[in-house]
């Protein structure tokens, strides 16, 4: 319908109700403040780079302490959780939950603590088991590995590489130290990757024989067990493990106690990112000693609610004006009930810029039918009306996108089965294959209309007639934008001239028997109808090559430039032959549809045969629906964009993006404004 | 071997070579896109819807390829009914399948690169994605032009007495 008016406003008031104001401003959330003030000596904005970097480390420690709870006791979610909106919080509970800011605080900051510990824990269990694992082998030991020998003795612990026997290793050492006498050898333990040995020698020989031993791959031990046996520090070590074990359940256990504060945390969550908010804000504000000035837009019918509230609850002064002409103010959209849903679709485009009309209510309808045309199957329409119709019935809370997208999932629904019913294709043929296969009585559905795979030439020509109309409304919306901007003779120069031109051409051609032929139409326009028409046209082209390059002032130049325009006709031939994917996805879908159906009454009416039939009837139209409903919101986009828009729309205005409570978790009831 | 056995084979393989081809472009087209999506998750996993989109952006021509194929196939007595036509007929169905075979395959290795930048596009500017969209879009109407002539061939040659 249209974008809404806004107001600048700017207020003036005292710095000691800064806070309030802000807060104020934020429940209302009509005021979105500007950052165009200028500093001077009196007046600077304050740096609160610090007090931001602060806030954030709240917010993610908060965040984080809720994604510990998560891990450790998940929130139970179900498909539906999406639609169902935020959680209501009233005002009383808002209060109440503001007052325990400081204990959940704490909250936060234990589960971080935990979660912490459960870490270090997890950390030293790694370890503990690494040194058990290595000193398992040395379990039969029972002197301390370190041991290094006696007063004349030297002993030798450690191991040796791959499985090797006491004889073994002895024939190797006296192979390397035949001098050697009187070595005491001990297998602790060997499996196939290590030997774990004890030697015991004199001490005068320790070197002799390390060095011997060192030649065929000795090694000490890689812990230590200090002056205690291996077994006795294992035990010890495996007792610690079991401790670290506990702790770590018992941290679990602490976190998963705290999982009736999600809410609060969420809550805190939510407080600190609007006092975020608020903070960013703070930021355009100019402050002298006592006074603050905030400067911004406000939605005009809001004003007055804002205005009184002001100066009910604070000493200040404020202003309010209609924004200057070449102004470029935040826009926000309000439309019909049944256009609004597309809005999105222009926001992905992009908003209205300066001097042009929200192209919303128009376009929407269009939206609804070329969709419908590109899906076309009644059958599919009818689910997916359905399947949105019963999502925004169940659950009315759910976000306002959303929402919006839904209904118009559901708009698009209700064409689709139109159009579908129209051509005659519900999920395909799947009535005829159905009667014939099972019943063998076939019954087909009739279209309303015509079939557009037995006829898809009069299928071409109707979608570029809705193409021809379709473009046509996008220069009536051209009109409607250069009468708003008071550009009178645009009207003609830019839209009235292309009517002429455009319209006289079709009618030109459709006085052609030949074209008609073409076309299989089964009438004709009369000849001198056609005469007039293309006068009409010729003037119109005379019209274009005069005015298209108006803004010349050179009349060589100027007429250039009015051919050039001229050749735009091309453009609008292109622009009509883009609607022929009309035709192509509608087909494409129906015919899909046809081989799924015949796929599936493949297997015949023995049980095996129905039950395939079911299997491949459901997955084959769910793959297609997806497909093509992709493919069908694709291209009506795109018509939308390219062809429609380029008749009139630009686009490049900036969102209205008010101070208010955009919360993760929580929405906050409207009385906490009164 | 008698004329008319010709004549479908030819017009059989028409229809296959649309089918083929435009699926090995979809194939190739929507794995590369596919590259990109799981990169530009790894980034930012919310971004999964817009980039899925872009992703199947290049896989439509293979269905148009299905489409033609199948179309043939009902014409040419494959699917039931009857297959008695001439050789002239069948080479007439063949050449009718050629507009979307090749571009079929083209376009869709071309939008697949247009994907892949969209890709990139969203990742960096996700509140874009529906002009991100729009240029992949661009390159579609080829293939979908290419469909309209294969069908209203096909569908004229079978009225066709020759």
């Amino acid at each position: 319908m249209a974008i809404l008016p806004m107001k600048r406003i700017h207020i003036y008031a005292l710095l000691e109700d800064r806070k309030q104001i802000l807060e104020l401003l934020q429940q209302f959330g009509t005021v979105q403040v500007e950052d165009d003030l200028q500093e001077d000596e009196f007046f600077s904005k304050k740096d609160l780079t610090d007090e931001k970097l602060k806030l954030d480390r709240d917010i993610t420690m908060v965040s984080e302490a809720l994604a510990v709870l998560n891990d450790y006791a998940p929130e139970e979610k179900s498909m539906f959780d999406s639609l169902k909106g935020k959680q209501e919080l009233s005002f009383a509970d808002f209060e109440e939950l503001s007052a325990k800011y400081h204990e959940i605080f704490k909250t936060a900051s234990n589960i971080k603590n935990l979660d912490r510990q459960i870490a270090e824990s997890t950390a030293a269990m790694y370890k503990l088991q690494l040194q058990i694992d290595t000193i398992s082998p040395w379990g039969r030991l029972d002197i301390p590995l370190q041991f290094q020998g006696t007063n004349s003795t030297a002993a030798l612990i450690g191991t040796l590489p791959r499985e090797l026997s006491h004889e073994d290793i002895l024939i190797q050492l006296a192979d390397l130290v035949p001098e050697v006498e009187g070595l005491h050898l001990d297998i602790i333990s060997a499996d196939h990757q290590q030997t774990c040995i004890f030697v015991l020698c004199s001490k005068k020989q320790e070197s002799l024989v390390e060095a011997a031993l060192r030649s065929i791959g000795f090694a000490r031990p890689a812990v230590a067990s200090g002056d205690k046996a291996p077994a006795i520090q294992k035990a010890e070590w495996e007792e610690e493990y079991e401790n670290h074990r506990k702790a770590i359940n018992e941290s679990k256990t602490a976190i998963f106690s705290f999982t009736d504060s999600r809410g609060e945390l969420q809550f805190l969550s939510d407080c600190l990112s609007m006092r975020m908010e608020r903070l960013e804000t703070s930021e355009h504000l100019l402050e002298s000693k006592r006074i603050i000035v905030i400067s911004g837009y406000i939605l005009e019918r809001e004003a007055e609610a804002l205005t009184s509230a002001l100066y009910n609850k604070f000493l200040l002064y404020m202003e309010l004006s209609d924004p200057s002409e070449n102004e470029d103010f935040p826009i926000l959209l309000q439309n019909s009930k049944f256009s609004e849903p597309v809005e999105g679709v222009l926001k992905s485009f992009s908003l209205p810029g300066k001097g042009e009309i929200d192209p919303t209510s128009i376009f929407a309808f269009f939206y609804y039918i070329l969709f419908g045309l590109m899906f076309s199957d009644a059958g599919y329409g009818l689910l997916m009306a359905i399947v949105c119709g019963i999502c925004l019935r169940k659950f009315p809370k759910m976000e306002n996108n959303m929402q919006k997208t839904l209904r118009m999932f559901f708009f698009c629904g209700l064409s689709t089965l139109f159009w579908g019913a129209v051509f005659g294709s519900w999920f395909g043929n799947a009535v005829l294959v159905i009667s014939t296969t099972f019943f063998n009585n076939p019954v087909s559905l009739d279209p309303l209309w015509f079939e557009p795979t037995q006829d898809p030439m009069r299928m071409l020509v109707f979608s570029m007639g809705v193409g021809v109309v379709h473009l046509f409304a996008g220069l009536a919306a051209n009109i409607k934008q250069s009468a708003k901007n008071k550009q009178y003779m645009a009207v003609l120069y830019d839209a009235g001239f292309w009517y002429m031109l455009i319209g006289g051409l079709i009618v030109l051609a459709l006085s052609s028997e030949k074209f008609i032929e073409i076309l299989n139409l089964n009438f004709i326009i009369p000849e001198n109808i056609g005469k007039t028409a293309g006068i009409i046209a010729a003037i119109g082209a005379a019209g274009i090559v005069l005015t298209a390059g108006r803004e010349s002032r050179n009349w060589f130049k100027r007429i250039l430039k009015g051919l050039y325009g001229l050749y735009n006709v091309s453009g609008y031939l292109s622009d009509i032959l883009s609607y022929s994917r009309l035709l192509a996805l509608g087909l494409a879908t129906g015919a899909i549809a046809t081989v799924i159906n015949e796929m599936a009454a493949m297997g015949g009416t023995s049980i095996g045969g129905v039950i395939l039939f079911v299997i491949v009837f459901i997955a084959g139209h769910a793959v297609n629906i997806g497909i093509n409903l992709l493919g069908a919101y694709v291209h009506t986009n795109r018509l939308t964009f390219v062809e429609f828009f380029g008749k009139f729309y630009e686009g490049g205005g900036s969102e209205f993006m008010p101070l208010g409570i955009n919360t993760k978790y929580y929405k906050i009831k409207e009385e906490l404004k009164s | 071997m008698s004329d008319w056995n010709w004549g479908v084979l030819i017009a059989l393989s028409g229809g296959i070579l649309a089918a083929l081809l435009s699926g090995i472009g979809s194939a190739i087209g929507v794995g590369k896109a596919g590259d990109a999506a799981a990169g530009a998750v790894t980034e930012d996993p919310s971004l999964f819807g817009k980039v899925l989109i872009l992703q199947l952006l290049p896989g439509t021509q293979g269905i148009y390829g299905l489409l033609v194929a199948f179309l043939t196939l009902t014409q040419i007595g494959i699917m039931g009914g009857s297959s008695d036509f001439s050789l002239v007929k069948g080479l007439m169905y063949f050449v009718s399948c050629l507009p979307m075979a090749f571009v079929g395959l083209w376009s869709a290795l071309r939008q697949s690169k247009v994907s892949i930048s969209s890709i990139a596009l969203v990742t960096k500017r996700p509140d874009q994605s529906g002009k991100a969209i729009i240029f992949p879009a661009m390159v579609e109407t080829y293939a979908i032009l290419a469909l309209l002539i294969s069908i209203l061939c096909i569908t004229g040659v079978s009225g066709l007495n020759v």
